[in-house]
């Protein structure tokens, strides 16, 4: 009788006869599952359990890469991916300033005093973009 | 560090307040001649070592920004109907 699916579980514990206790506690229990599941996206799944990692989408670190390496005229082999910590790449504190300016620009998103200062590595300046971006929508 | 110098985080403040004001200027040689100025000038004096070369160096930068936060609001008044060659 318990379904297996989340969606069904709401339907079924109205015409369920079962002990009340039972039926309140399932819905309580379960749809708490069931309405974490389904009411997020795909793009804040990701980013509610794991917040490091793989929080951001590889066309966003990609993006981020490119007006990396433009603002601070790497050269064409230098190899920028999402772990490269700005002051690695050369960067001073002006510099990472004017990458989030690029990056507002670019993105059409505003960043705060604060989380502009904490962005450390490209991976920061993607995830705090996607954060940004979906705030925005 | 003395109570009067000025932190670096009071810098770096200043400097996005200037590009972000120079983003406001409808007019596309003022907004390119604001970003390139800040950034040039905040280069060269990157590596000023004396406390009142580097306050007075911060409250010229801060009159500058009160200039072009002024002349943003009067400029938008005035603004051109048609866009700039340059502009994308």
């Amino acid at each position: 009788m318990a379904a297996s699916t989340n969606s069904l579980i709401s339907m079924q514990s109205r015409s369920g006869m079962a002990a009340s206790r039972i039926c309140s506690l399932k819905p309580v229990s379960v749809s708490n599952q069931g309405r974490s599941f389904l009411s997020f996206g795909f793009r804040s799944m990701p980013a509610r359990s794991l917040r490091v990692s793989c929080a951001a989408k590889p066309e966003t670190v990609e993006k981020v890469c490119e007006i990396v390496k433009k603002q601070l005229a790497l050269a064409e082999g230098t190899p920028v991916n999402g772990e490269s910590k700005f002051t690695t790449l050369g960067a001073d504190s002006l510099d990472t300033v004017e990458i989030v300016m690029g990056l507002e620009e670019a993105f059409g998103i505003s960043v705060e005093e604060e989380s502009a200062q904490s962005i450390a590595t490209v991976q920061d300046a993607a995830d705090l973009i996607e954060k940004l971006v979906e705030k925005k929508d | 560090m003395a109570s009067a110098a000025i932190s670096r985080g009071e810098i770096l403040h200043l400097y996005r307040s200037l590009l972000r004001t120079a983003r406001q200027f409808c007019d596309y040689n003022i907004r390119e001649y604001t970003k390139r100025r800040t950034i040039d000038a905040f280069r060269q004096n990157q590596n000023l070592t004396d406390s009142s070369a580097i306050s007075a160096a911060y409250s010229d930068g801060k009159s500058q920004l009160d200039v072009a936060k002024r002349q943003a609001i009067v400029y938008s008044l005035y603004a051109p109907t048609i866009k700039s060659v340059m502009e994308a």
